[in-house]
Formats: C-alpha cells, structure tokens, sequence
C-alpha cells in the first residue's frame, strides 16, 4: 500500500493537480483543458483511481459542509447526476453522524422523532387522511356558521367598516394619539351592535332627514351635538315609497372623508325610515352627508344622499 | 421512453463480441468494460449531462454494434473509440429537450439508519489501524480538522498527502463494502 501511495504523490505533482481533478468533478474545467483531460482518464489508470478518490473526497467535503457556496451548487446540480455518487454522500453523511461530534445530534434527533413519530402512528396515511378531514370539516363548518347566521357576517360587517374608512379628521380616532404622555383607551369606535330593532342605542339626539341631492338645494337640518363620551345621534332617513332594503347607509364629511358606515341596516315598524345610529364622539362642528345604498359588496345601488350640519 | 432508451436493445451475441473484442479473457474482459463504462459516466457528468448512465450505455451500444464491422481492422487503445462515439452520442443529447433530473437520494430516516447499520459491520471488518486512523481522519471539522490530520499524520511517520490518499482508500473500501451490505443484508 505504501508503495501505491507514493505512486500518488508523484501522480499528485503531475500536469494534472489535485484541484484540477477537483474541477473536472464539478464540470469546472475551460474548453482547452478538458479534451486532453478526458483523454487522458480514458488511457491513464492512475488518473482515473485519481478521481475515484476525489469523487469520494469531494462528497465528504460536502457532508461535512466544507465547501464553498458555488461548489455546493455545482455538487448539487452537476455532480449528484448518478445514482452511484448519491450513495457515495449517503456514506458520507453517515460517516460524519458516526464520528464528527457536531452532526451527530442530527441523528439522534431523527432517531428520537421517528420513533415518536412510530409510537403514534403519525406517519401512517390514515393519520395524514384524517386531519385532512378534520381540517375540511372546520373550514366547511365555519362558511355553514356564517351564512346560516347572518347576525355573525352582519356584527363582522360592522366591526371592519370603520377600521376600512377611518375618519381623517380624527387622528385620535386613527390610532395616532398627539399626546404621547399617556396611552390613549378606546381610540378607536367600539364596535357598534348590529341596527337591529331589537337591539335599540340609547339616542340622546335624533333627527329626520329626507333625501336631497345636494346640500345646496334647501335648508341642511341642523343638530347639537350631545356631550356624553356614550351619547349617540340617531338620524332617521326617510325612506322613498318603493324602496327595499338590506340598506347601506356611509357618513362622509363635507370634504368626502368617510366617518362611520353600516351595513345591513333595516327599516323600522312603518317601513318609513331607517334609524342609522352614530356614536357622537365621531362628529364635530361641519357639514355632513349620508349615503344610502342597496345591497352588498358584490353589488352596490345608490339610494339617495342625506344632508346635515353639527353646530 | 427516452431516445437513448429505445436504442438500448442489444443483442447477446453483439455484447459478447464486444467483450471478447476488449479482451479475449472474460475476466479481464468484464474488468475492461466496466472501466470504460465508469470513464464515459465520469465525463459525461463532467460536461454537465443530466443522464450520464443513460448516454454512456447508449455509447456502448453503438460501439458494440459496430464491433462486427471494425474488430479486425481497428488499431490502437481501444477505449479512445468508445470516446470518440461518445462525443457523437454527446453532441446528439445536446440536441435533445433536457431530461429531468435524478430525483434526490431518499432521506428516509429508514435508509440512513440501515446504511448506518452496514457501516458498523464494515467497520468491524477494517483493521485496527485502518479503524483508528478513519475513525480519527473523520472526527474534526475545518480547521480542526486540519490540525488533527497532521497530527495523525506525524502519528503513523507519513505525509498529509499519503494519509488523505489513505483514509481514502479504506474509505473506497467501506463504500464497496457498504453497498455490498446494502445488497445482501435483509432489514
């Protein structure tokens, strides 16, 4: 054996190096090398034991992650073409959890979680079927839940419409306090209860209001506003003869800032009007303007527009 | 099925005319081939092919069909033939839609612990001081490892170079060994 390694080391210092057998493997040789290299593995014996060695070299490097970046993408991509050199790594990944101190929790953490995973059973199909199901049975129940009931889709409804139209005329309402000494509570609407008769928002204003189509054309209905933090303005819109509902009404600012919108808003007892209930903290000395609508996200139809002033 | 699929149907006569061409000995013969077969899949991954063993048996097909015509008159290394039809068979895939690659080694947990299993076993085979020097030549990472090398290497009286050529060599040998095991053993 000693006389064959020497053989090597003077093979190593022949015209064709160590780092040069190394580029070969990883198809990194230029054009004018490569042809008497492939020559020459194809006649010289000692070359090709050569790069048989370093094949195997070449795959321990990688296990044991001593390569370079680009290497390890040229070993990834062009050397691991052969079924040969897959198990060449193989071995050598074994032999690094076998005797490189570091990896070696690696298996033993695979050991530990494949037995977990064979003391449940967890890597049996009908375990992978069964919480596929029971994840399908979730989804399909909760899409159940919220067409069956509607007072959920309606309280989410009105939950997200102020956040989607916050009024700009209120940082503090946005969520930007000025004051940065003390954290500010209930910056933001409280979620109002769904405009259901049933469920009536203590009005401590209310006002009627019949459509227009500009604040120009009459006299704007004036109100003042309550002082309660909780006080609400109840403003009832008078409905048109042929009109149905689910309604939309939108508060919008003189500028066109929206300020509060609800959904789902129905008529009262006499079908004449809609009571939309806002809470008074949102609004400030101005002019405002309502917007009824018809229907939903999918398909929206104007009603009519309402005209107001705080003073 | 892959064009170089479709012309791997060679008869038994034509592959036994190619055997006794390398070599009238059917030992040396069989030892001869499967060098040729092993250079055309080294070079072939060398120049970037994604199914080296594919193409390299499509080159020994062809050359083996050819045998009959060019057995009496061919003069010089007989291997520089097969090269010279690979370079054909080469230029020809280059032309082809690119094959997918080979998928990755299964990282079944299962399969590394059987080729861990057959390590051991052929660790066991190895010589003591073939055992004591892989074992020592594999336990150090980077720089460590550099360090430690020249330790065992100062440990056995030889030259960094002779002790990586052979850790090497016994490494070569747990690979035949290995694969043998992985072969033969029922797990």
């Amino acid at each position: 054996m000693t006389d064959k390694n020497e053989q090597f080391d003077q093979d190593n210092s022949s015209e064709f190096s160590d780092e040069a057998v190394r580029r070969f493997l990883l198809g990194g040789l230029s054009a004018s090398e490569r042809p008497l290299f492939e020559q020459r593995l194809f006649t010289d014996d000692d070359l090709e034991a050569r790069v048989r060695l370093a094949e195997l070299d070449l795959a321990d490097d990688y296990a044991f992650e001593r390569l370079s970046t680009p290497d390890r993408r040229l070993f990834e991509q062009g050397f691991l073409v052969t079924a040969d050199r897959q198990q060449k790594l193989q071995v050598s990944k074994n032999l690094r959890d076998r005797f490189s101190a570091k990896p070696a929790g690696r298996l033993e953490k695979s050991k530990v979680a494949k037995r977990l995973k064979h003391l449940f059973g967890l890597d049996r199909p009908a375990w992978r079927f069964a919480f596929g199901i029971l994840i399908l049975l979730i989804l399909f129940g909760t899409a159940w839940l919220v067409i069956r009931e509607p007072r959920i889709a309606r309280q989410i409804a009105n939950r997200m419409s102020p956040r989607r139209s916050p009024p700009q005329s209120a940082p503090l309402k946005a969520g930007h306090p000025t004051n940065t000494s003390m954290p500010e509570h209930q910056i933001t609407p409280s979620p109002m209860p769904a405009h259901d008769q049933a469920t009536v928002s203590p009005a401590s204003v209310s006002i009627a209001l019949t459509p227009a189509v500009s604040s120009q054309t009459s006299e704007v209905p004036a109100l003042n506003l309550p002082k309660g933090e909780q006080d609400v303005v109840r403003l009832q819109l008078v409905l048109k003869a042929d009109q149905t509902g689910p309604y939309r009404a939108e508060l919008v600012t003189s500028e066109g800032s929206s300020v509060f919108s609800a959904e789902a808003l129905k008529p009262n007892d006499s079908r004449a009007k809609i009571d939309f209930d806002v809470p008074a903290r949102l609004l400030k000395t101005g002019d405002y303007q309502i917007r009824l609508g018809r229907g939903n996200e999918g398909s929206r139809e104007s009603l009519g527009s309402y005209y107001f002033r705080v003073q | 099925m892959s064009p170089a699929k479709k012309l791997h149907i060679l008869r038994q006569e034509e592959f036994d005319r190619l055997l006794s061409w390398l070599d009238p000995d059917p030992r040396r013969a069989g030892l001869a081939y499967e060098k040729i077969r092993w250079r055309l899949i080294a070079i072939l991954a060398a120049r970037g092919c994604r199914s080296p063993e594919e193409l390299a048996d499509e080159t020994i097909d062809r050359v083996a069909r050819r045998v009959i015509d060019i057995q009496d008159s061919y003069v010089g290394d007989k291997a520089i033939y097969f090269l010279g039809v690979m370079n054909n068979v080469h230029h020809e895939y280059l032309k082809r839609p690119l094959p997918p690659r080979l998928p990755e080694l299964n990282n079944d947990v299962e399969a590394k612990e059987n080729t861990h299993l057959c390590l051991e076993k052929c660790l066991d085979k190895l010589t003591a001081n073939s055992r004591r020097m892989i074992e020592r030549y594999y336990a150090a990472d980077k720089q460590a490892k550099i360090d430690l090398r020249k330790r065992i290497a100062t440990e056995f009286g030889i030259s960094l170079g002779t002790l990586r050529l052979r850790a090497l060599r016994i490494r070569e040998k747990l690979q035949a060994c290995i694969e043998q095991c992985l072969q033969m053993e029922p797990f």
